[in-house]
């Protein structure tokens, strides 16, 4: 019923016929110009690559401390979760909630569904909530905020270099592996493919029963 | 008034989740691949793009007014609105990260705000325009919404860091108020279907 040979424009809902782009070539809307499809080369191997790679360095990167700094002789190291903590202790509640599940919950969610689903498909394992689980991973995407988060460190280490020396730590060595992770991760996941290969493990599936 | 060439006129919907085409004879109601719902635009965009986009210009004004860090030094407080702490970055000679910091905290928001009003007055009036340049505007709200986040996550590392016996900065409330309006405007982007920009278009 779905599988036309149609597609429209996210954007300008143009009908198109649809385009089969082969790897390295991309595919845009001739009236809008948005870039309809971009094949991967091996993009569920990759992903689920990237996605255990991600998994594992994201504790590191939560735990160990990332920046040290020595002021007046106190010294003192932060992590993610103890600038959340600060905030809560301030009495900025609603801010160190979404500095929490920008920088820590959501991260960790996307990356953990990455992994189930390209985990499900390289091993051609269908599972019902597939279906559920790419639809999460879709709206979450934009409030994934890492990269940013970074640059909130470079800024916040620039201000504190003027008054105070700084020590890096392995947490942030680790969370810049992250960032270059999460962010190959994103661009190397060729959506349209997942939706394919998991409406056939499903149709697989029923068809077995 | 939809034009020959959209799919809704030929009789299609495009699943807002999975991207599948299904034809509308069927008069489905879910997506067949992924189960989401089904619309052939994005339920009531533009009345809840304006809700979200008033929400927002309201809270502008607090967050822009009220300071949004304090710094503590030996009892004397020296509280910093958003435009100070980017007046102090560049007067002690850090230009290139007070530029950043200029972009992301004040360039990025009111531009959202502007062009998010734009988008909406546009897609409300049917302005005959050049749809494709206001696609792409469109494009470019969407994707640099999230980086305002910049100047949050730099008073909580901040807040943690910076917080000794004599030292000690604490965040005020334009912080709430600035994050607000990042997330609101995030929202509201989120909502505005750009596909009513070029439903109105009468010479295609």
């Amino acid at each position: 019923m779905n599988s036309t040979n149609y597609d429209s424009c996210p954007e300008c809902d143009l009908l198109l016929r649809s385009a089969h782009p082969k790897i390295g070539e991309k595919a845009h809307c001739p009236r809008c110009g948005f870039l309809l499809s971009r094949p991967r080369k091996q993009s569920v191997e990759r992903t689920f690559a990237l996605s255990i790679a991600g998994f594992i360095l994201f504790f590191p990167a939560n735990l160990l401390p990332m920046v040290g700094i020595t002021i007046l002789g106190n010294a003192n190291t932060g992590i993610l979760m103890s600038g959340v903590i600060a905030l809560f202790n301030e009495g900025m509640v609603a801010v160190a909630i979404v500095v929490f599940l920008a920088s820590i919950l959501f991260p960790l969610v996307h990356i953990s569904l990455s992994l189930l689903i390209s985990g499900h498909l390289y091993f051609n394992r269908p599972n019902r909530y597939l279906v559920g689980w790419m639809r999460w991973m879709h709206h979450l995407d934009e409030w994934v905020m890492l990269e940013v988060y970074m640059l909130g460190i470079i800024v916040a280490c620039v201000k504190l270099m003027a008054i105070a020396p700084l020590k890096f730590g392995w947490g942030l060595y680790a969370f810049i592996a992250l960032i270059i992770i999460t962010t190959m991760l994103t661009s190397g996941l060729d959506t349209e493919l997942f939706w394919q290969r998991i409406e056939q493990l499903g149709k697989e599936n029923n068809l077995a029963h | 008034m939809h034009t020959k060439a959209n799919a809704l006129a030929q009789g299609f919907i495009r699943c807002h989740d999975c991207g599948c085409l299904v034809k509308t004879v069927d008069h489905p109601s879910a997506c067949p691949r992924c189960d989401s719902q089904l619309h052939p635009r994005r339920p009531h965009s533009l009345q809840r793009t304006t809700a979200f986009l008033f929400s927002s210009f309201f809270l502008y004004i607090p967050a822009n007014i009220f300071p949004i860090m304090t710094v503590n030094q030996f009892g004397a407080g020296d509280p910093h609105t958003i435009a100070g702490g980017i007046i102090e970055l560049i007067d002690s000679g850090m230009i290139p990260i007070g530029l950043l910091v200029l972009v992301a905290s004040i360039l990025v928001p009111s531009s959202k705000l502007i062009g998010i009003t734009l988008l909406l007055l546009c897609a409300h009036f049917r302005w005959q325009i050049n749809a494709r340049r206001w696609t792409v505007m469109y494009r470019v709200i969407a994707f640099v919404g999230r980086w305002s986040m910049l100047d949050i996550f730099m008073i909580s590392i901040l807040v943690d860091l910076v917080n000794s016996g004599s030292v000690q900065i604490i965040a005020g409330p334009a912080a709430t108020a600035f994050a607000a309006v990042v997330i609101l405007t995030m929202f509201a982007a989120e909502n505005f279907d750009p596909r009513l920009l070029w439903d109105n278009q009468q010479n295609l």
